[in-house]
């Protein structure tokens, strides 16, 4: 699927973009993504935010890159395909985030039910598509996540 | 009008918003176990060998502040040294140059200079990043293809930290005189 046919059905309610990350199938709600971008250059420097691979520089700004790994697992985000860059709400700001995306990613529509209480904060519930039951990702609750509720 | 067009419009007329609230500088760009930084010019009052003001400096010892082990004395004020390796968690290395501070009384050791250059402004740091880094940094900037983290020269040492090493300099300096007494 190409980056426009994403951001093209991004409007619709109850539409949710399936992503692969590591081995997980995790879904974002469409509305919330702004673009697939290629796999452009990760700068890194030090910081001490966890979850945070470095940033990327994407049409004149520099967005960060979540760093998806401790909290979903899969390989480094060095090694991926796409970065799948979304609006998050940070701080009261919204500013964009990127996520490495490691496989295709696909449009699915459905009711999301309430995820269960054990459930990390970064799950904002869970979408049913097909037999299958996906998580849906919280992003703004990636920046609060702590490294011990990430190795859960 | 596709929603892709509008958005990178928006990503486009966003990003022309933010590089208007930015001013061109003249920063130093300096290397710590090979990661650059950038440094505003007019914040660096010299730099110098870490050879050529080894009899200027003092040791200092401070167990909760282990990034300073030494002062140096300029123009008649205490500088504390500040290992920048230590300071940003990275791999410690030999340090070869001294960056005094201008306005500030903290040196800086790096292992070199890079070069001076010309930046077209300094990106905010986005607000994902919420640890120390905030503290460390004025913000971004990108040159050459490379974001470059611009350093805060007040982050270096909290005025606590300055308070701290402040009071371990003085008890130093105290011990020092009772020596000289007693010898």
């Amino acid at each position: 699927m190409s980056s426009i046919g994403i951001v093209g059905e991004a409007g619709r309610e109850n539409s949710f973009v399936l992503l692969q990350i590591g081995h997980r199938r995790v879904a974002l709600p469409a509305a919330q993504v702004a673009e697939l971008a290629p796999p452009v250059r990760l700068h890194t420097f030090p910081h001490k935010t966890p979850l945070l691979a470095g940033v990327i520089v994407r049409r004149g700004r520099i967005v960060p890159v979540i760093d998806t790994e401790p909290v979903l697992g899969g390989k480094s985000p060095l090694s991926h395909r796409f970065y799948l860059i979304a609006h998050r709400e940070i701080g009261g700001a919204n500013e964009l985030g990127a996520i490495p995306v490691n496989g295709e990613c696909e449009l699915a529509n459905g009711e999301v039910q309430p995820p269960a209480m054990d459930r990390p904060a970064y799950v904002a519930g869970t979408l049913a598509v097909g037999e299958d039951s996906v998580d849906v990702l919280n992003l703004d609750a990636f920046s609060t996540h702590s490294s011990a509720e990430a190795s859960r | 009008m596709t929603s892709a067009t509008r958005l990178g419009e928006e990503a486009n007329a966003g990003a022309q918003a933010s590089r208007r609230g930015r001013r061109s500088e003249t920063v130093v760009l300096f290397v710590v176990a090979n990661q650059m930084f950038a440094v505003a010019a007019d914040s660096v009052h010299e730099i110098r060998s870490t050879d050529s003001i080894a009899g200027a400096a003092n040791e200092i010892d401070h167990p909760e502040l282990p990034k300073v082990r030494h002062t140096i004395e300029r123009s008649g004020h205490t500088y504390y040294v500040v290992n920048a390796c230590m300071h940003f968690g990275l791999p410690v290395t030999r340090p070869s140059l001294v960056m005094i501070l201008r306005r500030f009384r903290a040196a800086l050791l790096v292992d070199r200079i890079d070069r001076m250059a010309e930046i077209s402004g300094v990106y905010p740091l986005p607000h994902a990043f919420m640890g120390d880094e905030r503290r460390w940094y004025r913000g971004l900037a990108y040159l050459d293809d490379s974001v470059i983290p611009v350093v805060e020269p007040r982050g270096f040492l909290t005025p606590q930290e300055f308070q701290r090493l402040d009071l371990a300099q003085k008890e130093a300096a105290r011990r020092e005189a009772e020596a000289a007494v007693q010898a």
